[in-house]
């Protein structure tokens, strides 16, 4: 039955709307380029700086290194007491079981919150809100204390098993806002159909709603990858860094610092990160499907 | 927090039709049941994880605690010194407000804009979205704190282009007057987030309604106007109310472009930077929880705000 | 251990495999652990490794676990480390830190090790008095350093203007700056940089008029006349453009990097002796070292011997004694002083001193010749700065802003800067 529905549901979505004629089309495609070169630019500068001798990052404003020497990539990889293959290896553990996390528990909680009724519901929703509002810099020092006391200090387990616990609220309230977008004629029908609570969120919630739960799962690598904060608390081995703490091992403001391993690193560090947006991104495409339904 | 619970309780035509219970425990569960199954993973890590670390810091910002000794009971005095003594706390609030009020317009238009572009069949849509998120894959590194102060500095290339329409710039980054636009145009810049979400909520349009209204002769922009905003409302209130909160407790540009002292003169003390350093640097993490507990006020009664009119201008299909 | 595994199995379910590697817990064992905690770069963290190397070699059964962050990620971490139990064993501390963390009780007295463990008889007494807070000894210094003036050597030839000497006043330093500016030799450059909101230098000014930041009893010892007369003469300096505009002074976040000197904008920078290599190494010009200017001809220098930073033992350390141990192996061992070199600063022993100079490259030598040669330019130690220090150089500097752009006039400065810190230090 739930079958049935999905069929009827996903016809072939139609030509690309809003059509221009050729100047119309020259004309966005210019501003997008132009607007695509800022964007680009602090790569190339990234790059370029990760290049050029030491002396000159700071100084010159130029784009064009005067000479280029590619030793700082391998100086930032090996340079440091641990490889940075390592710190890769950690970030994607990390990263990896964020995402699986956050997608799992926060769709969970958001269909609760989007389509089940239960005394409270409310309640708890303001709740979820109010726990994004509180500023992570005072509760740290208590979760500090409660991690260190479960002997999970210099895990990565304080980084990901909030995840695992919805802890997030952000992608709480994200995928309540899309599966309240879904006609809810779905789950009358299923229900009929003698369909629970599970089968409607397996069948007709998640993949109805593949666009959100992969926009979750893109922030959520993107964002644990550059977390800071969290790995600098929570992570004391160096074995254990992760990508930003083992960058930020590069710069001590106070005495030297490896400035081109810094940027080389930097640099190296978005290659995955961009892999994933673009793997991923292709479910943001195929959403358009699931989407063109009948109401 | 009212408001918020009303509007958060839009609920359509339910089908809870049950049979009758065999018990009366059993006719609860089977109607409260699920929903707290579904919700149970986030209940255990709120009771576990997040609720005690937010009651410690709610004690602790009515007690002296400079982060080594145990903390000293002191009443109210943080928070009456915030209210009636601490100058830095009124520049902070209004270098933050003046943050959020700037960069939440602008980053949300910018990112509705080129989402909309990107959306109506532009050819390499992909390459664009890519190339559009990048800044944002690029956080709050220390290479972009560098990169700023190179591109806003006196003799920056900003400067430089605008010397080629004769104007003459100033060191943006570090001029009290300016800074904070820069951190504006940092957070505009970053519009990927929002940008995505953006999209991903026009994809839900069924494009039979397009289609039905081209049918009817509706122009694009009466299309846009009538379909395309109002079904777009949640994702719109969505980005609104949670990048209102980020900016509110915007840390890591300032932190990371004025070196954490929230200069030039105070011109990016953001309330969350004023906040840490009196936590960190000044060892008074008594007195920054009252801040924080402020912040969340704050950010509380703007958030109730929102859903409060959110009836009038969301529209839900449930 | 293995209900941590399995709890994490279950929720990780698939990803468990992938994530083995990075849980899998620590060799267990019988060793006497000992935690370390430093500030500094890969440079810094391999010669302490090695010298930690060496002192298990001489001490078998003690493992020693070393971890080392850029200083401004350092006292968070510390910081959340210390309130939540969880503190390191040996503490890498700064002189402006010791009096915060000392007094609360977060760190151990040594004075019952002098002597017996900790052999510092040749040290510097004044030095070792410098790592004491109320009466009681929590630091020992790994080294001395003095601030001083970073100048760029090439830059001053370029412009005809000799280098300044020891015996330079303020007025011939404007003089100079003044002359690096009007020479024009290089596109939006100026003499010096600005100082006025520069603690150290502030400092090392009121001690050749006889006075001082803080008094020993942790109170503001000067008027806002002293500050006004500072103010009012890097206003003048500013106007003549010896030194550079407001808004360029401003990019400085008193750091290497973003210093006017090697963002290529000034001559001259304000920073400490130790980080010679670090400016150095960002900078294509060559740099050197010298002395701050004197208020008049016949003045005394304001400098010091300062500690670069100490060793502190964690006042919760199971092992007190071997924390001492270590510290003492530090400072006196001489194959870890060939190893340490003077990259902490100049060693604070006089034998270490004397087998070290040989083996130093050549800024390295020109920071140990630099502080053993200020001769009459050093005065005594100043007492550890008092709790609130750090906010008093923060309001320092937006002070010096506030009348560098013009919000406040050289007179109302002072008085500001005067009525902020002794605020700041009466709340402690």
């Amino acid at each position: 039955m739930t079958d049935a529905i999905m069929s009827s549901v996903t016809a072939p979505p139609s030509a690309p709307l809003g059509r221009r004629g050729p100047l119309g089309s020259v004309l966005v495609h210019a501003g997008l380029i132009a607007a695509s070169i800022a964007m680009l630019y602090p790569l190339l500068w990234m790059i370029s700086a990760s290049v050029r001798p030491e002396d000159e990052i700071f100084a010159s404003t130029s784009l064009w290194p005067s000479s280029i020497d590619v030793a700082s990539y391998l100086r930032g990889w090996f340079g440091l007491d641990v490889s940075f293959g390592r710190f890769f290896w950690n970030s994607l553990v990390v990263a990896v079981l964020t995402v699986i996390g956050n997608v799992v528990a926060c769709s969970l909680a958001a269909y609760a919150f989007a389509r089940l009724r239960f005394a409270g519901r409310n309640f708890w929703f303001a709740i979820m809100l109010g726990t994004l509002m509180i500023p992570y810099h005072v509760t740290l020092i208590p979760q500090y204390v409660l991690f260190l006391n479960l002997g999970w200090v210099n895990t990565f387990l304080p980084l990901v098993v909030p995840k695992f616990l919805a802890s997030d609220a952000f992608f709480i309230f994200l995928m309540v806002q899309f599966f309240r977008g879904i006609p809810r004629e779905l789950d009358e029908a299923a229900m009929m159909d003698g369909c629970g609570p599970w089968r409607i969120y397996w069948k007709i919630m998640v993949p109805l709603s593949l666009p959100v739960l992969a926009t979750a799962a893109i922030f959520s690598f993107i964002w644990t990858w550059d977390d800071f904060f969290g790995p600098l608390i929570y992570l004391n081995d160096m074995n254990t860094y992760t990508i930003q703490l083992g960058l930020r091992t590069f710069v001590d403001s106070s005495s030297t610092s490896d400035w081109g391993g810094l940027f080389a690193m930097s640099t190296l560090s978005l290659v995955p990160v961009f892999f994933f947006f673009l793997f991923f991104q292709r479910l943001l495409i195929e959403g358009i499907a699931t989407t063109g339904m009948k109401r | 927090m009212a408001a918020v619970q009303d509007s958060a309780v839009v609920v359509g035509g339910g089908v809870q039709a049950r049979p009758a219970a065999q018990g009366r425990w059993a006719s609860i569960w089977a109607k409260h049941g699920a929903g707290y199954m579904f919700l149970l993973p986030w209940l255990i890590g709120f009771f576990g994880l997040t609720l005690g670390p937010a009651i410690a810091s709610l004690y602790l910002s009515f007690t002296s605690f400079d982060l080594i000794r145990a903390p000293e009971w002191v009443g109210t005095a943080n928070y009456v010194r915030i209210a009636t003594a601490d100058p830095k706390f009124a520049a902070a609030m209004q270098v933050t407000f003046l943050y959020v009020v700037l960069s939440v317009p602008f980053k949300l238009s910018f990112a509705l804009l080129v989402a909309i572009l990107l959306d109506r069949g532009v050819r390499g849509l992909t390459v664009y979205r890519a190339i559009f998120y990048l800044p944002s894959l690029l956080g709050g590194s220390v290479a972009i704190a560098v990169l700023w102060r190179q591109l806003f500095a006196g003799d920056g290339l900003i400067n430089s282009l605008l010397a080629q329409f004769g104007i003459e710039g100033p060191s943006w980054i570090s001029h009290p007057n300016y800074a904070i636009w820069t951190l504006v145009v940092l957070s505009v810049w970053q519009f990927g987030s929002p940008m995505i979400i953006f999209l991903a909520g026009l994809r839900q349009i069924p494009t039979d309604m397009y289609e039905a209204a081209s049918l009817d002769g509706a122009s694009k922009f009466r299309q846009f106007y009538k379909i395309t905003l109002p079904l777009l409302t949640p994702v719109i209130f969505f980005n609104a109310v949670v990048q209102t909160i980020d900016a509110f407790k915007a840390f890591t540009p300032a932190f990371i472009i004025s070196g954490g002292t929230g200069g030039p003169i105070n011109s990016t003390l953001f309330y969350t930077l004023y906040l840490y350093q009196e936590a960190f640097g000044n060892f008074r993490m008594g007195y920054a929880s009252a801040l924080a507990w402020i912040l969340v006020l704050i950010i509380a009664l703007f958030t109730a705000f929102s859903f409060l009119t959110s009836r009038y201008w969301v529209h839900y299909d449930d | 251990m293995t209900q941590k595994i399995s709890r994490r199995s279950v929720l990780a379910g698939g990803a468990a495999l992938l994530s083995y590697a990075a849980f899998a817990p620590h060799a267990f064992s019988q060793e006497t652990r000992l935690r370390l905690l430093w500030w500094g770069s890969q440079t810094r963290a391999d010669r302490t490794n090695k010298v930690s190397e060496l002192f298990k070699t001489a001490n078998p059964g003690v493992a020693i676990n070393g971890e080392f962050l850029g200083w401004s990620d350092y006292w968070p971490r510390l910081a959340t480390q210390v309130a939540g139990g969880n503190a390191p064993d040996v503490i890498q501390m700064d002189y402006r830190y010791i009096v915060e963390y000392a007094r609360r009780g977060a760190l151990a007295p040594l004075d019952s090790y002098l002597g017996s463990v900790l052999k510092v008889e040749d040290f510097d007494q004044v030095q070792i008095k410098g790592g004491s807070v109320d009466g009681k000894l929590y630091g020992i210094s790994l080294g001395a350093n003095s601030t001083a003036m970073m100048v760029n050597t090439v830059a001053f030839e370029e412009a005809g203007v000799d280098l300044p000497t020891p015996s330079t006043t303020w007025d011939e330093l404007a003089r100079m700056g003044l002359e690096i500016t009007k020479a024009g030799k290089r596109k939006g450059y100026y003499g010096l940089s600005d100082g006025s909101g520069v603690e150290p230098l502030l400092e090392n000014w009121l001690r050749q008029r006889g006075k001082a930041l803080f008094t020993a009893d942790g109170k503001i010892a000067y008027d806002a006349n002293d500050g006004a007369e500072w103010f009012a003469m890097w206003q003048k300096m500013r106007e003549d453009k010896a030194c550079v505009p407001a808004d360029i002074q401003a990019l400085d976040q008193f750091n290497i990097e973003t210093s006017p000197l090697s963002l290529g904008k000034a001559a001259t920078s304000y920073a400490h002796s130790n980080q010679l290599v670090g400016y150095q190494a960002i900078n294509k010009d060559k740099i050197v070292l010298s002395s701050h200017a004197l208020i008049s001809k016949d003045a005394k220098g304001g400098h010091y011997r300062k500690p670069s930073m100490f060793f502190s033992v964690s006042a919760k350390t199971s092992d007190p004694e071997l924390g001492a141990k270590y510290v003492n192996f530090f400072v006196k061992d001489p194959e870890a002083a060939k190893i340490l070199g003077v990259e902490r600063g100049v060693p604070e022993s006089a034998s270490v001193r004397e087998a070290l100079a040989p083996s130093l490259d050549d800024l390295g030598r020109a920071a140990l010749e630099y502080v053993s040669g200020l001769g009459a330019l050093a005065g005594d130690l100043p007492p550890p700065p008092p709790s609130g220090a750090g906010e008093a150089e923060l309001a320092l500097r937006r002070v010096a802003e506030q009348v560098a752009f013009g919000q406040l006039d050289a007179k109302q400065g002072g008085e500001t800067l005067v009525d902020e810190v002794t605020q700041i230090l009466s709340r402690g």
